[in-house]
């Protein structure tokens, strides 16, 4: 095969540096400097070692829970409830100790661990509250103080320590304190959107969440923590809109807020670059507008042979805008 | 195979990022750094990969909704000959179009360029087997490896270049079918095809297939090992020979299987540590926890629980003392953090939501609900 020779020869650091020192971007001490570094450089097993401590902390945790559930009536409850209440605590106190003072701003905790740490105490804080209800029932039925005490826990955590996960698991609380689901891929497997009670509570709150997000942005409170606010708010938003559409139900009201966070989610994208917002904005809008147009032909015959001219065109236009996203909202680089 | 995609900005690309990675590390200044993107200029579009991925997906949608359009003008009597021929147009107008968007606006793996060039393999597909409808399983591979890699040649597509690897193992495991004694050899056969093939593509230093080679790389280092492994040869050699057993019955060469099962990851680890090849290391360790699994599912004494425990233990406490071991670096490895995370606004919101749904969910408060059960174990209970 003649295309095979082509294969063999490529380029490498020794290369790379000659062509700098050709152009005159770099000298000659400078290249060798390079090459020594990426002659000596170490080799990082930074995310293979993270990934293992997950994992483990993961599998642990379903094991030891499995046989301490198996084993209830040999250990004891106190014992147990003890155990996960002298770890939490410690979880917490270490956050504590080594957190840095509070700021508007990101704070960044040089303690490899202590993000860590934190997630963990806020999970075994769920588990030994779980248990509690089980076992002694101290909530009665009360579920609504249950859920919003471990709530408000997690958004003072989440402002204290400037922790982006105990935030996500702070809204995921609020969402289920109202008897919703929030995360992203089981956001309409496990939502009941036939009650129209729930379905208006999930666009107000997703719209509320929204709101917030972009207030902390504005008001320069934390704002990184606005895309957290925004893409888990949002999609909940959008996504109960698109069941009201379906389901006919003040389903103008639905399709217009449904447009208007389409909109809100591609100006986002426009003003932070933040370019999920735009896939999300222009994949949202397009079902939504396409169920507009298609709502409205009665005729099975028209609507096969209007769909195949419609999907057509509809979709090569959005690839052409997505090709030209920049040039469209104006984005300089 | 001329090349599809302009390789001096290819190559520049990859100049970019070393100097990139050089800048972060302070071994280049900020003006040296605009200096190399001037000397080194690529125009390439490439949004980022949520562009990418709507630019896929809507890529697709607007070819099959192109062949309906088409084919509403040319069915004719619908009959076997016309569709032929609406494949062959689509086929040609999806080719016409990758070529002019990769020319016109630079698309270089864009999701676009990926979609068409998939939608014209498929569209090629229909002729071959509405004209070839009885052939054997092998001459079909045959005829897809020589498209798949005339692409790959041309694309460096890496799906195009997986299959290509994938087909040619189908390809290998359908004849050796065919004679009682390849049965028995074909683990042995898929071991060596791999080693060879994986062997040519480490000659491969084209920068214009890094990443293909890389993808071919992981393939072909994980057929390999799951060609020695003992859960596999042993439930495939049952499946294979039609045994209708409860149980995979004990297979010939045990040991041997026992060895490499072992072997292969350990030498994985080690070679991907010594010589730094984090693909290495990575196949090395998945092909580990496989291992420990094959163990497992024969002989361990334990219940999956206690299971969990161990390996979570293990797990923990191994990755802990590395952590701590490699405080300052040693031996040429290190845990320095590289890179930025792109994705960690993400990361962060799918982590907690794996860990944590509060009590009271779904307004049942069982204790065990949902903490316990989910977490990659693979487990029921």
């Amino acid at each position: 095969m003649p295309a095979l020779p082509i294969l063999f020869h490529g380029m490498n650091t020794q290369t790379i540096l000659k062509a700098f020192v050709d152009r005159a971007v770099i000298s000659d001490e400078q290249a060798s400097i390079i090459a020594d570094y990426e002659k000596k450089k170490a080799f990082s097993l930074h995310w293979e070692l993270r990934s293992i401590l997950y994992l483990g902390i993961v599998l642990f945790s379903s094991g030891i829970g499995v046989i301490i559930y198996e084993n209830i009536d040999t250990i004891g409850h106190q014992v147990i409830i003890a155990l996960i209440a002298a770890f939490t605590a410690w979880c917490f106190y270490y956050t504590y100790k080594h957190a840095l003072p509070y700021s508007h701003q990101k704070v960044n905790n040089p303690r490899k661990l202590a993000d860590y740490v934190l997630l963990l105490g806020c999970t075994t804080f769920l588990i030994l509250e779980g248990y509690l209800q089980f076992q002694y029932n101290i909530f009665g039925t009360r579920y609504g103080l249950a859920i919003i005490i471990p709530t408000l826990i997690f958004f003072f955590c989440a402002y204290r320590f400037d922790h982006k996960g105990a935030l996500s698991l702070a809204i995921t609380g609020l969402a289920s304190w109202l008897g919703l689901t929030v995360a992203p891929l089981a956001v309409l497997s496990q939502n009941d959107f036939t009650d129209s009670r729930l379905l208006a509570t999930a666009v107000i709150l997703g719209s509320i969440l929204c709101v917030v997000g972009w207030a902390s942005e504005k008001k320069n409170i934390k704002p990184h923590f606005a895309f957290t606010y925004i893409f888990l708010g949002g999609n909940l938003a959008v996504l109960a809109a698109m069941t009201g559409i379906f389901s006919d139900r003040a389903e103008f009201i639905y399709m217009l807020l449904g447009l208007t966070l389409s909109a809100f989610f591609v100006q986002r994208a426009r003003l932070t670059q933040s370019l999920i917002f735009l896939l999300m904005g222009v994949v949202y809008g397009y079902i939504i507008i396409t169920h507009l147009i298609f709502s409205n032909i009665v005729s099975a015959d028209a609507s096969v042979v209007f769909g195949t001219f419609y999907f057509t065109f509809t979709s090569i236009g959005v690839v052409y805008f997505l090709l030209h996203f920049k040039k469209f909202l104006g984005i300089k680089k | 195979m001329k090349k599809a995609y302009n390789e001096t900005w290819i190559e520049n690309l990859h100049i970019l990022n070393k100097a990139e990675h050089w800048s972060a590390k302070k071994l280049l200044t900020k003006e040296q750094l605009e200096q190399v993107e001037k000397a080194f200029p690529q125009h390439f579009y490439r949004p980022g990969i949520f562009v990418k991925i709507g630019l896929f997906i809507f890529t697709l949608i607007a070819c099959s909704f192109a062949s309906g359009f088409i084919s509403m003008f040319i069915i004719g009597d619908g009959g076997q000959q016309n569709i032929s021929i609406i494949s062959l147009f689509c086929m040609t107008g999806f080719i016409f179009f990758l070529e002019f968007l990769i020319k016109s606006r630079g698309l270089y793996h864009s999701g676009t360029d990926n979609a068409l060039l998939y939608a014209a393999m498929g569209a090629a597909a229909i002729p071959i087997l509405s004209f070839f409808p009885d052939m054997q399983v092998w001459q079909y591979c045959m005829l897809s490896i020589a498209v798949s890699f005339a692409a790959t040649l041309r694309y460096a597509d890496l799906l195009a270049a997986a299959g290509s690897f994938l087909v040619l193992i189908l390809m290998l495991g359908d004849i050796m079918m065919k004679f009682p004694i390849g049965k028995a050899i074909l683990p042995f056969a898929v071991m060596i095809l791999s080693a060879l093939v994986y062997m040519v593509v480490r000659q491969i230093k084209s920068t214009y297939y890094y990443d293909c080679r890389k993808l071919i790389e992981i393939l072909s280092l994980a057929t390999f090992y799951l060609g020695g492994n003992y859960l596999v040869v042993r439930e495939g050699n049952a499946l294979l020979n039609d045994l209708n057993l409860p149980f995979a019955p004990q297979i010939p060469f045990a040991p041997v299987f026992y060895f490499l099962t072992l072997g292969i990851p350990i030498a994985y680890i080690f070679f991907g540590l010594k010589r730094h090849d984090r693909i290495l290391l990575i196949t090395g360790l998945l092909a580990f926890a496989l291992s420990v699994y094959t163990y497992k599912h024969y002989f361990s004494p334990f219940t999956p629980a206690q299971e969990l425990v161990m390996a979570g233990i293990a797990m923990i406490i191994l990755s802990a003392a590395m952590i701590k071991y490699l405080h300052t670096p040693k031996h040429g490895l290190s845990d320095e953090q590289e890179g930025k995370r792109r994705l960690g606004n993400l990361e962060a919101i799918l982590v907690a939501q794996h860990l944590g749904q509060t009590p009271g969910d779904d307004g049942n408060v069982e204790f065990g609900d949902g903490n316990f059960g989910g977490g990659g174990a693979g487990e029921t209970y």
